[in-house]
Formats: C-alpha cells, sequence, structure tokens
C-alpha cells in the first residue's frame, strides 16, 4: 500500500491565551494530490499548515498527531519533515531574509550539505521554474510584490521538497502574476496544500477542499461539490464562485 | 520603498566601487584604527585625515549629498558623547578632538557602505571566519531595516491621512505611538522569520 504523504489525525492546538485555534482536525492527503484548505479569517488556516512543517506546537514535546510521508512530525524527526515539506508564507517579507536574492534562493539547498556548485545549480533551476533568470543579484526591498513572492516559492522549490503547502499564495498579486502562479503550480506534480481565499484558485486547481471554521474541519470533499453548496458556503463566511456559472460540466476540474 | 537612500549607491562604477570589498574592508577599518591612535598632540594630522577622506569621496562616484545625509543622521550620536566628554578633565578641547576622531571614523565607514554592496561585506566576514551567529545577525539587520522604514512609513501615512488639525503634541503622541506599535509588530515579525528560517532547515 502507497504510503499517504500527509496524515494528520485529531490534532488539537490552543493559543498560549488559552483560545482553541485547533480542535480534533484529522484528514488524509495521497502523494500527488492537491488540497485546498478554505475558511474565513481566523478559522486556524495558517495555524494547521505551521503544523503541517512542524513549526507549531513550540512546546514540546510533539505528540506525533501529524505525519509526514508515513513519520511521525516529533522533534527527532524535524529536518527530514522541513525537507519534504516546503512552506511558503503568507507575508513574502517574512520569508525573503536574506540581502540578495540568490542568497535567499540558496538558503535552504545550503542547509542540505550540497556543494556550493550543486547549490548555484538549484538556485538556477529555481529562478528558471519561477521566470527570475538575471535577479540573481537583486535586492529583495528592489522587488515588486509578485517578484518577492515568486523568489519566495523560487526559495521553497530548490529545496526540492515533495510536498508544498501554501499560505494564500495569490494575496497581494494583480491578475498577470495570480495567472502566471496558477501555471506554475498546476506544472508541479507534486503533492500540494494551499489555504486561500482565492476560491477560483481553488476550483482550478484543487480537486478536494477541507472547509475549516473556528478551528474544527467541518467539510472535506470535492471542491467543485463545496463550493457548489451555497448554504454552506455562506454560513462559514464564504460565498459560491462565479466560476462556477460558466464552467463546462465536463471540464479538466470538473470531477474528481 | 521609501529607506532606498540608506542602501548602497546603485549603479556606481567607479573604481572605487569596483574595488574588492576584502580589499575595502581591512583598509577601512585600518583607516579608523589609525584615526583613534593619532595622539592628541598631533591632532592636526587629522585633517591629513579628513583630505584623504574627501579626495577618495571625489573620485568614488558616490552623491556627496547622500554621504552628508547618512553622517548627519549618524551625527547626534556623537554630539551627545562630545557634550559628555567636555565635562571631562580634557576640557572643550579634549571634546572637539573626540568629536572630530568620531566624525571620521563615521565618514570611513559611510563611504565604505557607499561603495560596497553589503552582502559583499558579509562575503568578507564570512571568509575571515567571523562567527557566523553574527554575520547571519547583521544580514538579518540590513535585511529588516528597509523593511521597517517601510512600515513606518506605511503607519504614518495612515496616520496623516486621519490628522485633520495637526498639532505639535498630537505630532509627537503619533510619533510615540508608531515606535510602540512598530516594536510590537517588529516582535511578531521575527518569530515568523524564525519559522521561515526554521521552514527552510535553519537550526
Amino acid at each position: 500500500m502507497a504510503v499517504n504523504a500527509l496524515e494528520v489525525a485529531n490534532l488539537s492546538f490552543h493559543y498560549p491565551d488559552g483560545s482553541a485555534a485547533l480542535q480534533a482536525v484529522s484528514f488524509v492527503v495521497a502523494a500527488g494530490e492537491s488540497v485546498a484548505v478554505l475558511g474565513p479569517n481566523g478559522a486556524g488556516k495558517s495555524t494547521l499548515l505551521l503544523h503541517l512543517n512542524g513549526l507549531l506546537p513550540e512546546s514540546r514535546p510533539h505528540d506525533g498527531a501529524v505525519r509526514v510521508g508515513g513519520q511521525p512530525v516529533v522533534r527527532a524527526n524535524l529536518p527530514e519533515v522541513r525537507r519534504q515539506v516546503g512552506l511558503l508564507f503568507q507575508d513574502p517579507d517574512d520569508q525573503l531574509f536574506c540581502p540578495t536574492v540568490f542568497e535567499d534562493v540558496a538558503f535552504g539547498p545550503r542547509q542540505l550539505a550540497l556543494t556550493e556548485e550543486q547549490v548555484r545549480q538549484r538556485v538556477e533551476e529555481a529562478l528558471t521554474r519561477v521566470g527570475l533568470v538575471g535577479f540573481e543579484s537583486r535586492l529583495p526591498h528592489h522587488l515588486s510584490q509578485g517578484e518577492k513572492r515568486r523568489v519566495c516559492l523560487a526559495g521553497v522549490l530548490a529545496c526540492q521538497s515533495s510536498i508544498l503547502v501554501l499560505d494564500e499564495p495569490t494575496s497581494g498579486l494583480d491578475p498577470r502574476g495570480r495567472r502566471e502562479l496558477k501555471a506554475l503550480l498546476r506544472q508541479l506534480p507534486i503533492t500540494k496544500i494551499i489555504a486561500t481565499h482565492d476560491l477560483e484558485l481553488a476550483a482550478e486547481l484543487c480537486p478536494r477542499t477541507l472547509l475549516l471554521d473556528g478551528g474544527r474541519l467541518v467539510a472535506d470533499g470535492p471542491t467543485l461539490q463545496l463550493l457548489a453548496d451555497e448554504p454552506l458556503m455562506h454560513k462559514h463566511g464564504l460565498e459560491r464562485p462565479h466560476l462556477l456559472d460558466h464552467l463546462h460540466p465536463h471540464g479538466p476540474v470538473a470531477g474528481r | 520603498m521609501y529607506a532606498g537612500w540608506t542602501d548602497h549607491h546603485r549603479g556606481c562604477d567607479s573604481w572605487l566601487c569596483r574595488l574588492p570589498a576584502g580589499v575595502k574592508l581591512p583598509v577601512a577599518i585600518g583607516l579608523v584604527l589609525a584615526m583613534v591612535a593619532v595622539p592628541a598632540r598631533w591632532a592636526v594630522g587629522l585633517w591629513g585625515f579628513a583630505g584623504l577622506l574627501a579626495l577618495l569621496l571625489a573620485i568614488s562616484g558616490v552623491s556627496v549629498r547622500l554621504v552628508v545625509r547618512k553622517l548627519l543622521l549618524l551625527e547626534p550620536m556623537v554630539l551627545v558623547i562630545a557634550v559628555a566628554a567636555a565635562f571631562q578633565p580634557a576640557g572643550w578641547r579634549g571634546a572637539l578632538l573626540l568629536a572630530s576622531r568620531s566624525t571620521l571614523c563615521l565618514a570611513t565607514m559611510v563611504l565604505l557602505a557607499s561603495t560596497t554592496p553589503f552582502m559583499d561585506i558579509l562575503r568578507v566576514l564570512r571568509r575571515w571566519r567571523v562567527p557566523p551567529l553574527l554575520v547571519t545577525t547583521l544580514m538579518l539587520m540590513h535585511r529588516y531595516l528597509f523593511v521597517l522604514a517601510d512600515q513606518a512609513h506605511r503607519m504614518r501615512r495612515a496616520r496623516q491621512g486621519r490628522t485633520f488639525t495637526p498639532r505639535r503634541a498630537l505630532v509627537w503622541r503619533h510619533r510615540a505611538g508608531i515606535i510602540a506599535h512598530l516594536f510590537v509588530r517588529t516582535s511578531d515579525r521575527a518569530q515568523r522569520i524564525y519559522w521561515a528560517m526554521s521552514a527552510r532547515g535553519w537550526r
């Protein structure tokens, strides 16, 4: 039996002030699957994503409620888990902490004990993939929001993770940036977990959706089916996207 | 991007800018040490250093205004120390000497920073086996200086957009508020940066 890319079993998390951020969340993601995580603000989406990379809970011990590639996310496995799970943060300025684009994209590969030549090759490949060849010596604060986002993605791709976890990847992007990012994500044949408010992105890229609200997993099913459920969408602060009115019934994302 | 003027001079193509950081950094450190070491009775020798710096600035191709602006930004610190020194036995002469030395040292470093990309300086520090934690801290400080300056600018503009009766007391209260807010936001951001570093294998 093939090993699941991700398994989350009965995951709960409370913030230091005692408020519940996640309550008994359970789901399984198969290798190669693309899953959208939807929900209103404060639903616990970002908190869930931080758990997938072992960044939360900070207090020890990790209880192993999350498994990546069959391995429990516990302290001893953190380096391997973080190598497998590439996490794209919501604010590019949080993620771009090096003075130049090259240094930033090279940050992950340099932690993998590669030679400098291999690091250079990985950076080149990643920048080619996101269309930013020639940006190597640029400074992050001279980049547009869209370019920053692409550098962040290059930094994650350069680690050659098997699972890509994205937190609001299209926020702050103009329509062209959004279109290019979608095309890029569509080409990546790896497991993807995308937390977003961009319902059209979810419908176009992710055949399956997890709906979170108040820290609970309230629905888990085919994206188009969930998005078409107007009462469900309204109840959880979302809406039925117009895209569904124009979707061909036999289109590429119509059925799962 | 509002803190661009604090950045090194982009597009500078003079020989001083092209000179490797591995040469400029030790020379700059040597100059600073020499300025500090000049005995008080030969204080007039400091004019020689001032002349050398002026010459380097003139041929560096860097905007003089920019360098002076950066220097003025640092000058209050020098003045505070000089005022404190004026009450020492050496008196106002000692204070003047201290202020001159400090200003020349700062000018040397500002000229170095204006003609050398910061990343090149970090590379030299790494080559010199400066503790990695210190180099990383410098790297993060440089990177987030710009983010913070941008954030402060946006907050100030947002406040201005809702300020209808500008009064001096109100302006100062707003400034204090912005600084307090920046502290809180910076602390939150530091947590997220740490997460982002950990997510890419930092230990």
